[in-house]
């Protein structure tokens, strides 16, 4: 057997909850779409069809996908070493404000090589951003779940500042940056469709990860260390190290997840430039299981609900942010039904041996 | 004669083991009763039946003329039975006053009146004649004795009759225990019953007026204290031992595989910590080290392993001194290691049985090849290695944790001797195991020392020890007495254990 089916067989084994909550899930917005004067089957029928029913649709799913399961690949990373990054939106958020810095100017470099280094500068930007929070866990025992939450206000609020400052746009219209340069814009896959590249980036990325945590050396000591630390650091193992190196390339994904959006898809940036993909990295993450693989299907799944809801909104009156009740009931009920079983267990139970005396 | 409280043929069983058999025994009120016994002997499973934490599953007991079963400790409680265990049971955040709250009777529904439970704690202090401080004194602040006269304060607010000391003094500066000690002695002055579980025999002599001797969950006897002398009492609870005759083993190598010098470690809380502890062990040789938990153990583990420099002192492997403790430091010098707690630092309980081998550097290392891992190359290994030690193939790409405690310490075994390392540290190989994996492992000890491993062997269980070593220390109070070679005197033994001697 190979080392690749370990993550797939436990996979299906975990897929029958994930579908009792998609069927939970849709059936409680069934009943709001139903309450709110809508018809459900109209509603999820011009959803489907939306992600599905023709190339433009299912190009958009690949444009919503996109950022989704880069950042969703960054928390599966960090989850699984152990480390709690709720930060991915302000790493991704760094990732596009480097995107945006840098894009202003000619590009000096031939344009593909051009675009490559600024996606590098614009993932060293997220893994700075993440790796304040990982220094703070280390040096000064700093709990990363506090440090990342604030992390990301202040990049919010480090992006407000600039769009309305420094980087505003020379036209001085509107809170946004100039467009950047057309060399580094992100070739798309098909014309006239939006879907670009950075997808088939993203899905690299997933594989790269998958090798990286399965059949890497790091990877198995990144994910003993997350799973009981403990007896990793008495394997020899430098936890602390491998803790801070996950952090940093959890950070790096998420920022890569914002450089591309800028690259591809808004050419700029602006205030409220993320709708919160960062932090449906979690629920993503979540839904797959953190395995590469399983994220990959949950971010598709998860752009295919964004994909489909203006369509659902156009056709069938039905407000677009149900989607987002949709994910979030999705994860209420998996978490419902299998608690927290995917989550690494840092604290583990102790077995129960009778009492010494 | 009546007594206040009656155990007659009190059984409980834990899985496969069998904690208390068979226990029958009387306390009276207005004594002090000490229960003594090695780790094991079953000594907190009876205390824990008399304050309602388990049910017996058969015998009686007679508590003040009444047949009492209860069906928890807020139930042995309200009958006026405390007990004080061993770890505190206190919440650091909350003051003295709330802590004790958490024990009374519940006043009002809605309503914490702060001053209500502060006077109730003073009064209750005033009777007991305990000084706690005052009562809105966060725990936290509080001292180790102080701590612990609250735990009493507790155990006693229901209005206490019977107050049980699980090891109290384990934790207490001698100047603390001397205050318990007085503390206990007017409680028998007010016709109260106490019952103190030890395992130290001075203690025994100097506060005690019966004592109750146990070893593997029997009542050896009830005794006067001025009945046995400590020797008597030492041999009494480590008895029954044989030490296997030390045949067809072959004398240690001259070459000394591990030597430890001086080495001492400062614990924080506790007073054990290491003082001075020195020892070599050659090539070859069962070095077994002896004691009562807590004395020194997990200090001793955590130096040679690697996790915790010693405060002063050097642990030299073969010709080379460890200069730097970390865990893989003591990995490349050739210690490896079987830890007390398998499931806590041996395991990665959600990972296969197959990743589960590859926590050792060593075999990490064999079996990857520029950063990856060569997954085939490991199950080929693996697969030849759990031949030798019964591990079921077919259980190797499952989760560790659904296999049985058994299983999952023969994976650690044929995992840390696989690469042959030069020094292997054991702690308590083989603890909750049933007998067919305690003979694997103890085997497996045994051929390792016979292909020239050094092994250090610390276990409190007391027949281990003496059946597998060549040599016997002894760990009381972070101090190593001993060697003793075989054939070992017992009682000499048990006062070393006991710190008598």
């Amino acid at each position: 057997m190979s080392a690749v089916q370990i993550p797939v067989r436990q996979f299906g084994a975990q897929l029958l909850p994930r579908l009792i909550a998609l069927c939970g899930a849709l059936a409680v917005s069934a009943v709001i779409i139903a309450v709110s004067g809508g018809s459900p089957i109209l509603a999820f029928r011009a959803m489907l069809e939306g992600a599905f029913g023709s190339v433009d649709g299912l190009s958009e799913v690949g444009v919503k996908m996109c950022p989704l399961l880069l950042t969703g690949l960054a928390i599966a990373i960090a989850f699984q070493a152990g480390v709690w990054n709720i930060g991915a939106e302000g790493q991704l958020l760094m990732g596009a404000l480097a995107m945006a810095a840098l894009g202003r100017r000619a590009g000096v470099l031939p344009g593909a090589i051009d675009l490559g280094v600024v996606l590098v500068v614009a993932a060293g930007a997220g893994a700075l951003w993440a790796g304040i929070a990982g220094a703070l866990k280390l040096w000064r025992n700093v709990n990363e779940v506090i440090s990342t939450i604030m992390l990301n206000f202040i990049a919010l609020g480090l992006v407000s500042y600039l769009v309305q400052g420094p980087l505003m746009e020379a036209a001085a219209r509107y809170p946004q940056t100039d467009a950047i340069d057309l060399a580094l814009w992100m070739p798309r896959l098909l014309p006239l469709h939006r879907v670009h590249c950075g997808l088939i980036v993203a899905l690299i990325a997933a594989v790269g990860v998958h090798v990286l945590l399965y059949r890497a050396v790091i990877g198995y000591e990144l994910r003993a260390a997350g799973l009981n630390p403990h007896a990793a650091r008495l394997a020899g193992i430098a936890v602390e190290r491998r803790l801070l190196f996950a952090m940093l390339l959890s950070g790096a994904l998420a920022g890569l997840a914002g450089g591309i959006e800028v690259s591809a898809v808004t050419h700029r940036l602006y205030e409220h430039f993320s709708p919160g993909w960062g932090f449906t990295a979690i629920a993503v993450g979540l839904l797959g299981q953190l395995s590469p693989l399983g994220v990959v299907l949950a971010a598709f799944f998860f752009g295919a609900l964004d994909a489909g809801s203006n369509a659902m909104q156009r056709v069938a009156g039905v407000s677009s942010v149900l989607v987002s009740i949709i994910q979030a009931t999705v994860i209420v009920f998996l978490v419902a039904l299998e608690r927290s079983r995917w989550l690494p267990e840092p604290h583990l139970a102790r077995e129960e041996e009778p009492a010494e005396t | 004669m009546t007594f206040l409280l009656s155990v007659r043929g009190v059984a409980k069983r834990f899985g496969a083991v069998q904690a208390l058999s068979g226990v029958t025994l009387d306390f009276r009120a207005g004594e002090i009763h000490a229960v003594l016994g090695e780790n094991g002997a079953g000594k907190s499973t009876l205390m824990n039946i008399l304050s309602g934490l388990y049910r017996p599953d058969a015998g009686t007991i007679v508590f003040d003329g009444q047949p009492i079963s209860w069906r928890s400790p807020r139930a042995a409680r309200a009958a006026g039975i405390g007990m004080v265990h061993q770890h505190f049971t206190l919440i650091d955040t909350l003051t003295v006053a709330e802590n004790v709250a958490l024990s009374l009777p519940r006043g009002s529904r809605w309503r914490f009146d702060a001053a209500v439970y502060g006077r109730a704690t003073q009064e209750l202090a005033r009777q007991l004649g305990l000084s706690i401080g005052p009562p809105q004194l966060r725990v936290a602040e509080l001292p180790v004795g102080a701590r612990q006269r609250l735990e009493i304060l507790k155990a006693w607010a229901h209005g206490g009759r019977l107050l049980i000391l699980d090891e109290p003094t384990a934790i207490l500066t001698p100047q603390e225990a001397q205050q318990l000690f007085a503390m206990l002695r007017a409680l028998r002055a007010q016709g109260q019953l106490v019952i103190f579980i030890t395992h130290k025999l001075r203690e025994v002599s100097a506060v005690a007026d019966r004592v109750t001797i146990m070893r593997r969950g029997q009542v050896v006897g009830t005794y006067q204290v001025g009945e046995l002398t400590t020797g008597d009492m030492a041999e009494r609870m480590v008895g029954g031992v044989v030490p296997a005759a030390p045949a067809e083993r072959r004398a240690p190598d001259e070459a000394v595989a591990l030597r430890v010098t001086g080495v001492t470690v400062r614990h924080a809380q506790r007073m054990a910590g290491l003082d001075d502890v020195s020892f070599a062990v050659h090539q070859g040789e069962i070095f077994g080290i002896a004691g009562v938990d807590g004395n020194g153990q997990r200090e001793l583990f955590e130096v040679l392993v690697g996790l915790v420099p010693p405060a002063s002192g050097s642990v030299i492997v073969g010709e080379v001194p460890i200069t730097v403790f970390t865990a893989s430091a003591a990995l490349a010098a050739g210690i490896g290691h079987i830890p007390p707690d398998r499931r806590r630092e041996g395991l990665v309980l959600t990972m296969s049985v197959l990743d589960n081998f590859l926590l050792n550097r060593t075999i990490l290392n064999r079996f990857s090849r520029r950063g990856l891992l060569r997954r085939a190359a490991l199950r080929r290994f693996v697969m030849e290695l759990a031949q030798g030690y019964a591990i079921r193939l077919a259980d190797l790409q499952l989760p560790i944790r659904v296999l049985s405690g058994g299983n999952q310490q023969r994976v650690i075994v044929a995992r840390e001797l696989a690469e042959h390392p030069a020094v292997l540290v054991a702690v308590n190989p083989t603890r909750g195991l049933d007998i067919i994996a305690t003979a694997l492992v103890a085997g497996a000890l045994r051929e390792a020392a016979r292909q020239g491993c050094a092994v250090v062997l610390i276990s409190t269980d007391l027949d281990e020890v003496l059946e597998l070593s060549d040599r016997v220390g002894v760990l009381s109070h972070g101090r190593l007495s001993g060697p003793l070679s075989p054939p070992i005197d017992l009682g000499r033994l048990g006062l070393l254990m006991a710190g008598a001697a």
